[in-house]
């Protein structure tokens, strides 16, 4: 049983090696993954003369969203179509542990961007009130957002470009509703309802509690409702893949 | 025990039967051909038994394990080279052998040794930094299967190995089945090539719309084909005027002192031939007996003529 065990994390961890190695460590992405988040936080931000904490705390929940979900909707289709897929599925792995590691470089990748948006605040004496909660937020939210991803990718296509289509239908407006860039508080009251659906407006909220000491939702419900959202995104995640993998392969 | 037991394997596309109750035995240390034409289900029946596809009815054994119930455990004993799957063509080849090997739980010195001695038994050690985007067909084709052999497998399986190398590559990759062979590995091969087929395997299955239509040894398959000799005499002078009956009910055909017959008894025929032209003052000049191809034998099994 260790063995097994020793396998699958000796698996995942190559999953998420190679993931790093082909699609992550790319000028393209890396420049995405920056330039995105920023030019969107300062169309939001420039002028308004708002607080530094306040637009550190949008800034880490927009880099995650522009980061750990991506490059995950387009592993699955990409690989299918490179016919890379079969060839990785006819090892002895499965095609959770696939998934998982293609979590992890996700993970992964969103960490190393938000990090130095945490140490430029720590530098400008700008810290969250309790890093370890924040630290734990931030990774079940990378995780979460990664597993979203993945889930997009459960469509059996090799075309890219469909999984990519829905997967921006349901992030960008994720972004209006979910109180990153303007505080729930601050939303059109319809608004609501839709951003309590939201798995962004819980880790939002935590951030910006975190930094600005004030939030519209108790830190403790948003924590629970991050951890929650992530494992119900990863679950779900792999569970349409077990599904649609013999199909997917079917296909080719 | 044996290597491979498929039984009564069984799957559908789209109420398109592509295998339709294929079982087949393969035994410990033999080279086993799924032979077929196009869309006989040659693919769909090797991506069943290496676990990629689940049969919608039937199961197969590998090494004594089931491949839908312990996949894991029947990936680790096996090594796969599908027909259209490719390396990672932005890795090197280097990073695609350690990827794999670690795909395995090999220990990364182990996978490092393992990986440079495929490399150079494949005449790839030079280009191991290459991308596989920048081999060459047949390199990419030699890199898969050094893939397909870094886990040390007691069963290899084939798809169309050497379909589209060239001469050369072909050779080496046949070569490397023999001595994969000697070494005691199981291969289990489809390939469109029949003459290779004939040369490497011991024996050959032959499937005709999803079903195995023949089994046995290449030369046992002859047999079991009927396929016909081809007999061809030589006259001293045209036998137009000649009556020839006694050859039927074989097919025979006279181009001038030229006599030509397909026969499924060739010493029969031959003798016959002796004596018909004693007694008519013929001079023979030239005999000349063709066994059958195995290309015929195929043909003539896989389009249903027998």
């Amino acid at each position: 049983m260790k063995d097994e065990y020793v396998h699958m994390f000796k698996a995942v961890w190559a999953i998420c090696w190679k993931d790093i190695k082909l699609y992550y460590a790319k000028g393209p992405i890396v420049v995405t993954g920056i330039i995105f988040p920023i030019f969107l936080w300062m169309a939001f931000y420039a002028g308004k003369g708002l607080e530094l904490k306040e637009g550190l705390a949008s800034l880490i929940t927009l880099t995650l969203l522009f980061t750990a979900s991506s490059v995950t909707p387009i592993i699955a289709p990409w690989e299918t179509r490179q016919r890379t897929l079969e060839m990785l599925l006819s090892r002895p792995v499965t095609v959770r542990w696939v998934l998982v590691g293609d979590v992890l470089a996700s993970t992964i990748f969103g960490m190393v961007f938000v990090t130095p948006i945490i140490a430029l605040g720590a530098i400008l004496n700008i810290t969250p009130a309790n890093p370890f909660l924040t630290i734990v937020a931030i990774t079940f939210t990378a995780v979460g957002l990664s597993s979203l991803g993945v889930m997009f990718s459960a469509i059996p296509t090799d075309t890219p470009a469909d999984v990519v289509l829905l997967s921006s239908l349901v992030k960008l407006p994720l972004m209006f509703v979910s109180g990153i860039l303007v505080p729930i508080t601050q939303l059109p009251s319809w608004i609501l309802p839709i951003a309590l659906l939201s798995p962004i407006t819980y880790p939002a909220d935590f951030v910006r509690m975190q930094y600005l000491g004030s939030s519209f939702l108790p830190p403790y419900l948003s924590l629970i409702f991050t951890v929650l959202f992530a494992l119900v995104f990863m679950i779900l995640a792999l569970e349409l893949h077990e599904k649609s993998i013999f199909k997917r392969l079917e296909k080719r | 025990m044996y290597a491979i037991e498929a039984f009564d394997l069984h799957k559908s596309f789209e109420n398109v039967k592509a295998v339709n109750g294929v079982s087949l035995r393969v035994r410990k240390g033999e080279i086993y051909g799924l032979l077929g034409p196009n869309g006989a289900g040659k693919t769909t029946t090797i991506r069943m038994l290496t676990g990629l596809l689940k049969p919608d009815r039937g199961y197969a054994i590998i090494m004594g394990h089931d491949v839908v119930k312990e996949p894991i455990k029947v990936k680790k004993l096996i090594g796969v080279v599908p027909e259209e799957a490719n390396p990672y063509p932005d890795l090197s080849a280097w990073d695609n052998l350690i990827l794999v090997g670690r795909l395995y739980g090999i220990p990364n010195y182990e996978i490092r040794e393992r990986a440079s001695n495929l490399l150079k038994l494949l005449d790839l050690y030079n280009m191991k930094d290459r991308k596989a985007k920048n081999l060459s067909k047949g390199q990419r084709q030699k890199l898969l299967i050094a893939m397909a052999l870094i886990g040390n497998p007691k069963v290899l399986f084939l798809d169309e190995p050497t379909s589209g190398l060239d001469v050369l590559s072909a050779r080496k990759i046949r070569e490397l089945i023999l001595e994969m062979k000697n070494e005691g590995i199981t291969v289990f091969l489809t390939t469109h090539n029949i003459e290779e087929a004939g040369e490497l395997c011991d024996r050959v299955a032959i499937i005709r719309n999803g079903r195995i239509v023949a089994e046995g040894a290449p030369s046992e398959l002859k047999i079991k084909a009927g396929a016909y000799t081809y007999v061809t005499i030589m006259f001293n002078k045209p036998l137009e005027n000649c009556k020839l009956d006694f050859i039927k009910p074989y097919e025979y055909k006279v181009q001038s002192s030229k006599l030509l017959v397909i026969c499924s008894r060739p010493a029969e025929v031959v003798v016959k031939i002796i004596e018909y032209a004693k007694k008519n003052g013929l001079d023979i000049l030239d005999i000349k007996v063709s066994p059958p191809s195995f290309e015929e034998v195929f043909v003539r099994l896989a389009t249903g003529e027998v």
